[in-house]
């Protein structure tokens, strides 16, 4: 213990500072399940990604950086430290900067309430499922922002076509969990894994989880929903003028979305971390977060780009609908009288 | 160890307010006005009304920042981005002495004529439960009518801005 | 806890700064961004008395509810009409809006 007499109030100062870097919260949130989590989850999606993607083309993918190319998102992450950050000539590059940076700290936000155990949560939230979505809000001003600031058409067309798309997908996302809601009558993330002890919600839920899993889709902005990044058209989309350090922050950005999105997708509908005991808690969080990952890995490599106007009419129309009708079942199993399998 | 959060937060939310209404470019003043906004969801849960905070932020800086992004981008004039000119000396001082009359005369109103006890009791946290019990229940005709003037104000916002373009002839994609 | 009255000195504080925004500046977005200020200075008086009322009080929740709701939906109408009168006018400027005046 460093006894530093110089002033008095220094003393107490140092000691809490070290109480609250040792204390389990702190620990958490930056080793597992907050900051080392998320960083090395990324690090391995970009990978599993292009493997997947390669192996459904018929090619090999990475493969010299480290065995079966492991460490390639490393060699990415390192090249891109080092590139020139180019920029548009009346482009606002803090602006930018700041925005991607906002956008990577939006996308990491929701991995706090996730439940990865009985009782490991970082933050036990009574309204943790207002909160992911209220956190997944703010995202499309971001997106318009980043695009705005480029000061280039394509780039502030990638935007516009982003914010349309989220936009008009949020409003099913959020309907499609309502069934949820009503069954356990609770917004707690941990409660509701805690209530899939007999069933999981992706049974009676099935077009709950249809519709949150489309929904998810468009948000991520993945395929078949990738228009905004339409690599033949709009070169990148929104993220089109950010180019070295800023760039590798959007990307990183954008697989954090599709981490977190994942580990959500489980937590509601896939039982979080219920399973057999042979295997830890975390880690059945861990695999079936994966699973859903190379789920939708293997969409983007097999399906093809639907039109915007499709793609917005989905979201607006066909998707509302399911998530009404799933609504009505819902409440239908209750009038049964079938709610209390998912009662804790 | 509140007292601290609670002078930073105000300190955040009056701070970008001011800068929401000075700033040159449009933009910084709505990123200005998030920042504020964000700062009085967050004075809602130091009060304890964790779920308003939450509604505030997906309503407010979720669908109105992004509204208000929206329209600066549709009403710029061709040569540039809209700066907000000078404004003539004299108006603006006025509005000055004006707002901290009216902001001193209300503060002081109610701080030596509201019958409430200043210090606040122990913390209550609201159920959730409670609350959409009261919202479904006695607040019941009230939700029904809001969903209804909703429907109302988009109907009339999309009617108000559509533009109208000769007929065309039917027979487009489905 | 700090006393209520850090809470109305606060909100009135937004208010002043909401009033100065309408009375002194010329485009009619900043119109809009005072009058939100001031709505949302209006929200948290609410909620600071109904948490230091005892008991507390839930209609206070219930009428900030309504009021995030409403204030939303004049947004979004006052910015229709903001586009609209861009159209017509080819200015947002209000000192220039002025012809229904005598």
């Amino acid at each position: 213990m460093t006894q530093l007499q110089v002033l008095p109030g220094l003393q107490e100062m140092v000691d809490s500072l070290v109480k609250i870097v040792t204390s389990r919260t702190f620990l958490e949130i930056v080793i597992f399940p907050g900051l080392l989590n998320v960083l090395l989850s990324v690090a391995f999606l970009t990978w599993l990604e292009r493997k997947i993607i390669a192996r459904v083309q018929l090619r090999i993918g990475p493969l010299y950086a480290g065995i079966w190319g492991v460490l390639q998102p490393i060699a990415d992450f390192v090249k891109l430290l080092f590139k020139e950050m180019i920029s548009p000539e009346l482009a606002d590059v803090k602006l930018l900067m700041l925005c991607a940076l906002g956008l990577m700290m939006l996308a990491a936000a929701p991995i706090v309430t996730i439940p990865f155990g009985e009782a490991f949560v970082i933050a036990n939230m009574d309204i943790g499922l207002i909160f992911v979505f209220a956190v997944m809000s703010l995202f499309p001003s971001v997106l318009l922002l980043i695009g705005w600031g480029s000061n280039s058409k394509y780039s502030f067309l990638g935007g516009l076509r982003s914010l349309f798309q989220q936009v008009a997908y949020e409003i099913p996302m959020w309907l499609s969990v309502l069934g949820i809601v009503m069954l356990t009558g609770t917004l707690n993330l941990a409660e509701i894994v805690r209530a899939q002890q007999k069933v999981w919600f992706v049974i009676p839920q099935v077009l709950g989880f249809a519709v949150f899993f489309t929904a998810a889709l468009a948000e991520l902005e993945r395929t078949p929903f990738d228009l905004p990044e339409a690599e033949t058209e709009l070169v990148m989309g929104w993220m089109t003028e950010l180019s070295g350090a800023a760039f590798m922050v959007g990307f990183m950005a954008m697989y954090t979305k599709f981490y977190v999105m994942s580990a959500l997708i489980t937590t509601l509908f896939l039982g979080g971390w219920l399973g057999p005991a042979i295997i830890p808690e975390p880690i059945w969080v861990v695999l079936k977060t994966f699973l859903v990952a190379v789920v939708i890995v293997t969409i983007r490599g097999t399906f093809p780009r639907v039109r915007v106007d499709i793609l917005l009419r989905t979201g607006w129309m066909r998707l509302l609908l399911l998530a009404l009708v799933n609504i009505v079942v819902t409440v239908i199993l209750i009038w049964l009288g079938l709610g209390w399998v998912w009662r804790v | 160890m509140p007292d601290m959060i609670f002078l930073a937060l105000s300190a955040v939310v009056v701070a970008s307010a001011v800068f929401a209404l000075e700033a040159k470019e449009l933009i910084y003043g709505t990123i200005g006005l998030g920042v504020s906004l964000v700062g009085v969801a967050g004075l809602f849960m130091l009060l304890g009304a964790e779920y308003l905070a939450m509604f505030q932020v997906a309503v407010y800086v979720g669908a109105v920042v992004v509204l208000i992004l929206f329209t600066i981008m549709l009403v710029r004039r061709e040569s540039g981005r809209i700066v907000d000119e000078e404004e003539p000396a004299s108006f603006g001082s006025v509005g000055i002495y004006v707002a901290a009359l009216v902001a001193l005369a209300v503060a002081g109103a109610v701080i030596l004529l509201a019958p409430v006890s200043p210090v606040a009791p122990e913390f209550y946290q609201v159920q959730l439960q409670d609350l959409g019990r009261s919202l479904a229940a006695s607040y019941g005709v009230a939700l029904v009518i809001l969903g209804l003037v909703i429907g109302a104000a988009v109907v009339g916002g999309l009617t108000l801005v559509k533009i109208d373009r000769e007929e065309k002839p039917s027979g487009t994609t489905e | 806890m700090e006393p209520l009255s850090s809470y109305i000195i606060l909100s009135s504080a937004m208010l002043g700064i909401g009033i100065y925004g309408l009375v002194s500046k010329r485009n009619a977005i900043r119109l809009l961004f005072s009058i939100e200020l001031i709505v949302n200075a209006a929200n948290i008086n609410f909620v600071a008395f109904a948490r230091y009322s005892n008991p507390p009080i839930l209609s206070g929740w219930n009428i900030v509810f309504y009021s995030i709701a409403a204030a939303a939906m004049e947004a979004t109408v006052g910015l229709a009409l903001i586009l609209v009168a861009f159209r017509l006018n080819g200015t947002i400027d209000i000192r220039k809006l002025n012809r229904l005046r005598g």
